[in-house]
């Protein structure tokens, strides 16, 4: 397949809803011509003085990946914001990152309708934080002081090259965070800024972050 | 706001159907005095209340801890810690458990005081102690977990043969009793907490699971073995005295509060000791984790109080006039009936039940659901309320012809069943038997032996929580099973 340099024939779509949501989210998926997808457990964050009040700080979400072609993902992306109604506040949100090659999916389909569409202009771009567990909440923290909106926290672990270990017979590894955050093109340099002074990422061992551009995205708040 | 209304919806959606089938069988077979029912209303109105602040409280404030723990715990890498903290958390844990203490009062009863409550109790407490030890050791050094459920069992079965009925159907209820609202939620968030440093995710997911059977199968065996060695097995039932009823409305509700906020209290605080203990020796957490503990734990203290004050105060009598009711009037038939019905019901609204089946959404990433998990263990209870009355309708049949080939189906089921089903399985059997059934249900059964002839109200009383806690192990190593069967088709499919 050959691939063109500039402009990127699959899209990985992130769809962000409340729990209990994802399956839907594959279902309108399915609808839309598109044969799976992902879901992962996460937390997103909470903006109500109410809730905040009550300590309740994050909320539990459900995160699908689904991988398709720019056309489908454009399709699917409407979908989704007309049956979820991501426009609403708290129903969701949906995006799209560029990726360049996709293997052990035959159903994607062949992408030779992907015609010249004009580069768009992004206006979005994803920030990905992994840090040691616990850490999550300061890095939204850092990431809300210079305004953004809210991030969603996934579960996980991982290592780096020295951190493997084991405790009795388990062998384990250490338990991570990671935060995604997307943000407006301009903030994103100085979220950035903030995240790496505050948890002190250059440092060795404290964690990485790296940024992606985002294509389309609906349900983010203005 | 959208989030406090969707718990309240979905306790909501827990309660009604066992409000709604009391109301119905007030109107079809035994009609209650408005008074009863006036009570009866309020109770659920107070356990819809009191169970949506509970689980908000469990889920910000227990569940922390009991993670926090677990890690802390298996991060010292150091084998005495983990079997010390199993045996004093065990110990604390179970014997700060109401329900375990009104268990043993009825034990001193029947025994005619030949196992004083207090011994019962610290025995009990035992028992947990060593095998919630045992259970720790266990995740840390990958054992298999059905290795030391058919070991655990094993001893049971030898050690049942030689024990009476009463002393058997004793020995399986206190382990049904000391896993209680408190218990449970901390105890299966502190495996958890271990198991999610591990680095294989698939024995990381089935982990998590199994701590919880673990324990009640201590606590079974002490019971047991103190039980054989100090009463030679002679047991007499003595009568037993209900509490007369107050005739006040809402007052019978505030007289209730005390004794139980007191109750509440005291289990919940071993755990909250033990939390404050990891603070300040090594954890540290931040304010605003210190700030959302305490409130979560706030919240399940209220909860737990709202919650028991409506079930004691709204709903035991109503069970018992119930089951009088309709096995007075000598259909049997109708009796297993609503037994069945009721089982079906009563599980949805119990505390330890909802703490449970997040758990397997939040550690399978919801591919375990949480309603078939429901479904599978309403079924369960079901058929073990069904079973209870036909042997309290049927003096012949004893306890035993139920618990023993049940017990050894669970323990064959395992060997077959996926790991991850068959620790969640053996947990649900501690979860089902919370005080929504350790009251409302026992009410049930203790009106409808007190109306038949030749039934025991406090011996076939007994011995329903070791069935309640029994079926749903069966239940769902039966839906892993399934979902083993189905999730290989699926491959197929989708490969073709």
């Amino acid at each position: 397949m050959a691939s063109n340099k500039n402009i990127s024939p699959y899209k990985l779509i992130y769809a962000v809803v409340n729990f209990g949501k994802g399956s839907e989210v594959l279902r309108i998926a399915r609808e839309n011509g598109i044969s799976g997808g992902t879901i992962l457990l996460g937390r997103g964050t909470v903006r109500s003085g109410l809730l905040n009040f009550f300590a309740l700080y994050e909320i539990r979400k459900e995160i699908v990946l689904i991988v398709a072609n720019n056309r489908t993902a454009k399709s699917l992306l409407e979908a989704l914001d007309r049956e979820m109604m991501l426009d609403r506040p708290d129903h969701g949100i949906a995006f799209t990152v560029d990726i360049q090659e996709v293997e052990g999916s035959k159903e994607l389909g062949c992408n030779s309708l992907q015609e010249g569409r004009g580069e768009k202009e992004i206006m979005y771009q994803l920030i990905t934080v992994i840090v040691d567990r616990g850490k999550a909440e300061e890095v939204i923290d850092a990431a809300t002081e210079m305004g953004s909106k809210g991030g969603t926290v996934i579960n996980a672990r991982g290592s780096g090259v020295h951190e493997r270990s084991t405790l009795f017979a388990m062998e384990i590894e250490p338990e991570k965070e990671i935060v995604m955050i997307v943000s407006k093109k301009e903030l994103t340099q100085t979220i950035v800024n903030k995240i790496r002074e505050k948890l002190r990422i250059d440092e060795p061992g404290k964690g990485i972050i790296f940024i992606q551009d985002v294509g389309d995205a609906y349900g983010l708040l203005k | 706001m959208n989030l406090l209304l969707e718990k309240l919806k979905e306790v909501l959606l827990a309660v009604l159907p066992i409000t709604v089938l009391v109301l119905v069988l007030n109107f079809l077979f035994v009609s209650l005095s408005w008074f009863l029912i006036f009570r009866f209303v309020i109770g659920s109105f107070l356990i819809v209340v009191g169970l949506s602040a509970f689980l908000f409280g469990v889920s910000i404030g227990i569940s922390p801890i009991g993670n926090f723990m677990g890690t802390f715990i298996a991060k010292t890498n150091k084998l005495w810690i983990v079997a010390v903290a199993g045996l004093v958390l065990g110990f604390f844990i179970s014997i700060a458990e109401p329900a375990l203490h009104i268990h043993a009062l009825q034990v001193e009863l029947v025994s005619s005081g030949i196992l004083s409550s207090g011994s019962v109790v610290i025995t009990a407490s035992i028992g947990i102690a060593v095998f919630l030890s045992l259970g720790l050791i266990r995740i840390v050094f990958n054992v298999a977990l059905k290795k030391l459920m058919t070991v655990s069992y094993g001893i049971i079965l030898i050690l049942s043969l030689f024990s009476s009925r009463e002393l058997l159907a004793i020995s399986f209820d206190a382990s049904g009793a000391t896993t209680g609202a408190m218990t449970v939620p901390f105890i299966v968030t502190l495996a958890a907490g271990i198991s999610v440093l591990k680095r294989d995710s698939r024995s990381s997911e089935n982990d998590s699971f199994g701590l919880l059977g673990i324990a009640s199968a201590g606590a079974i065996i002490s019971v047991l073995l103190v039980g054989l060695v100090s009463t030679n097995n002679t047991m007499e039932a003595a009568p037993v005295y209900f509490a007369s009823e107050s005739s006040e409305i809402l007052g019978y509700f505030f007289d209730l509060m005390p004794r139980i906020a007191s109750e509440v209290l005291l289990s919940l605080l071993p755990i909250l000791l033990a939390f404050l203990l990891l603070q300040f020796s090594s954890l540290r957490l931040s304010k605003r984790m210190l700030r959302q503990i305490t409130v979560g734990l706030l919240f399940t203290f209220v909860g737990m109080v709202i919650f028991l004050v409506g079930v004691n105060g709204g709903f035991m009598d109503v069970g018992r006039e119930i089951g009088y009711g309709i096995a007075s009037m000598g259909n049997k038939s109708i009796l297993v009936l609503v037994g069945m019905i009721l089982g079906l019901v009563t599980i949805l609204a119990e505390p330890s039940v909802y703490v449970l089946t997040h758990q397997i959404e939040d550690v399978t990433s919801g591919a375990v659901k949480r309603r078939i998990v429901l479904l599978a263990l309403s079924a369960g209870v079901g058929l073990a309320v069904a079973l209870s009355m036909i042997r309290i309708a049927v003096p012949a049949v004893q306890l035993w012809h139920f618990l023993l080939p049940g017990y050894a189906i669970s323990i064959v089921l395992s060997f077959f069943s996926p790991k991850l089903f068959v620790g969640i399985a053996f947990d649900a059997g501690g979860v089902a038997s919370g005080p929504m059934t350790g009251t409302f249900v026992i009410a049930f059964a203790q009106g409808a032996a007190s109306a038949i002839e030749g039934a025991n109200v406090l011996i076939d009383a007994f011995g329903l929580i070791s069935m309640v806690a029994m079926t749903p192990i069966i239940a769902l190593q039966i839906l892993g099973l399934i979902y083993k069967i189905k999730t290989r088709k699926r491959g197929v499919e989708s490969s073709g």
